[in-house]
């Protein structure tokens, strides 16, 4: 939040003139200020979107708990067309790959406060991984650890997204603010 | 709490060696306890297998005391959960369980389905394929081994036997190991995993946590603490003196304080000059 009281608007009363490059000419103030709205809006319901991404990986690991029994089996041509599985090893080698390279890329777009998110795409590698497991008849060994790198990739995704939305909404807030202050005087 | 500047700088790093550490952890023990069921399958496979070498003279000679007793002797060795061999029509002939003989096993059962599935039984499968695991009825984990028992030409070429030729299996030794070493080395594993994962994840949080709080976040704190005071109008207080960036902010400010302190005292001067004159022209 900013602190309005840097700026006390009694210079405005001292003959300063009005600075429209900081809250807009007088028309366009209203204008800003709901533009700023909308925009705040927006970055709050795109700060929960790591929530979201969240609650999807675990509804599909419930799934998985179970191996998958839920749902229906695939029919016998459909196994011959995909193949053999890979091997438990195998994929445990690209799920330690794909774990380490996701909190690369995350702690990299932390270091350069960029907006991407790709919550919603891991939750679809780590469903396939899932499914990896499932036909090479390894899912009960392994689901933990899915689950897990799973529960880190999301945590880290969300708390970027999170933490990038709330500066962008303090910035956005400022600019209200601003617009108040020369609403008011 | 987690907006402020210490957990954004502590919160990823701790997400990321924990998350790490455990998937890691999780897929070694994973990997350990595949390579350690693989070899006490292989271990197991070979005891079958010296089994079925011994009792081979005893079958040669038809003696079914002796056969009975070696397995016997066999069920009475510690972990040792059922020893039993059975004959193609799936008939338990012998058993060191004696309540157990004349009974018919089960084809579909666990152990017997992977050669029975089809309308012509297998005669022959790979190591892992003969293994299975299974709770019996004491409650215990097994991993049992069914061994297939061959009609060689010394069985069907002696005087005794009533076997043909074209005959290929005559029975089955069906031996069952209890998992219960095998699960205390898995758990002594998973207990010592879980102590390294603690120490792992203590040592570089609490090391990174340690370090940042005594390099960053208590010289921030004493440099704010520092630019209120002078914000408070306390000019002659000395600056936080650090020889890294956060010290050359503070000597900043410190120059900053200084030069203020000496405008104040220069607009002081003026004021009681101005105030001198008005007096003396009065």
């Amino acid at each position: 939040m900013t602190d309005t009281r840097d700026t006390p608007p009694m210079k405005q009363t001292q003959g300063n003139p009005p600075q429209p490059d900081a809250a807009g000419t007088p028309p366009d103030r209203d204008t800003v200020r709901q533009e700023t709205i909308l925009r705040i809006k927006q970055l709050r319901s795109k700060s929960n979107r790591g929530l979201w991404a969240l609650a999807l990986f675990i509804a599909v690991s419930i799934v998985a708990l179970g191996d998958f029994s839920i749902l229906p089996s695939l029919p016998p041509a459909v196994r011959m067309t995909l193949g053999k599985p890979p091997s438990s090893i195998m994929i445990s080698g690209a799920l330690v790959l794909y774990t380490f390279s996701a909190i690369i890329l995350i702690l990299s777009r932390m270091m350069g406060g960029k907006e991407e998110y790709s919550g919603f795409a891991h939750v679809g590698y780590l469903t396939a991984f899932y499914g990896f497991y499932h036909f090479a008849k390894a899912l009960n060994e392994n689901y933990w650890a899915v689950f897990v790198a799973g529960l880190t990739i999301l945590a880290l995704e969300s708390y970027h997204i999170w933490n990038f939305c709330n500066e962008a909404i303090r910035r956005e807030q400022e600019v209200l603010d601003t617009i108040e202050r020369f609403r008011k005087s | 709490m987690l907006k402020s500047f210490a957990a954004k700088a502590t919160v990823p790093p701790a997400i990321a060696v924990t998350g790490f550490v455990v998937v890691c952890c999780i897929l070694l023990y994973s990997v350990i306890k595949t390579d350690m069921l693989n070899d006490a399958i292989e271990h197991e496979t070979n005891l079958a297998g010296t089994i079925v070498k011994s009792a081979r003279f005893a079958m040669l000679k038809d003696d079914r005391e002796t056969l009975r007793n070696i397995i016997d002797n066999i069920g009475q060795q510690k972990g040792v959960e059922h020893t039993r061999i059975f004959n193609k029509k799936g008939v338990i002939m012998f058993s060191a369980h004696a309540e157990d003989v004349n009974k018919l096993v089960d084809k579909n059962a666990a152990g017997c389905i992977a050669c029975h599935a089809g309308p012509v039984p297998l005669t022959s499968m790979g190591r892992m394929e003969q293994a299975r695991r299974f709770i019996n009825e004491k409650g215990h984990n097994v991993i049992a081994i069914t061994v297939p028992i061959y009609n060689e030409p010394d069985c069907f070429n002696a005087a005794c036997h009533v076997h043909s030729p074209t005959q290929k299996l005559l029975g089955t030794l069906d031996i069952g190991l209890s998992e219960a070493p095998l699960q205390k080395t898995l758990g002594t594993l998973r207990g010592r995993m879980i102590v390294f994962c603690l120490m792992v994840l203590i040592l570089t949080v609490g090391g990174v946590s340690a370090l940042l709080l005594r390099n960053v976040l208590l010289p921030i704190k004493e440099l704010a603490n520092y630019v209120t005071a002078i914000n408070r109008g306390e000019l002659n207080r000395k600056a936080p003196a650090y020889r890294d960036e956060i010290g050359e902010l503070a000597r900043s400010f410190e120059d900053m304080s200084a030069r203020l302190k000496a405008t104040q005292a220069e607009v002081k001067q003026q004021k009681a000059a101005e105030g001198d004159g008005a007096d003396s022209r009065s």
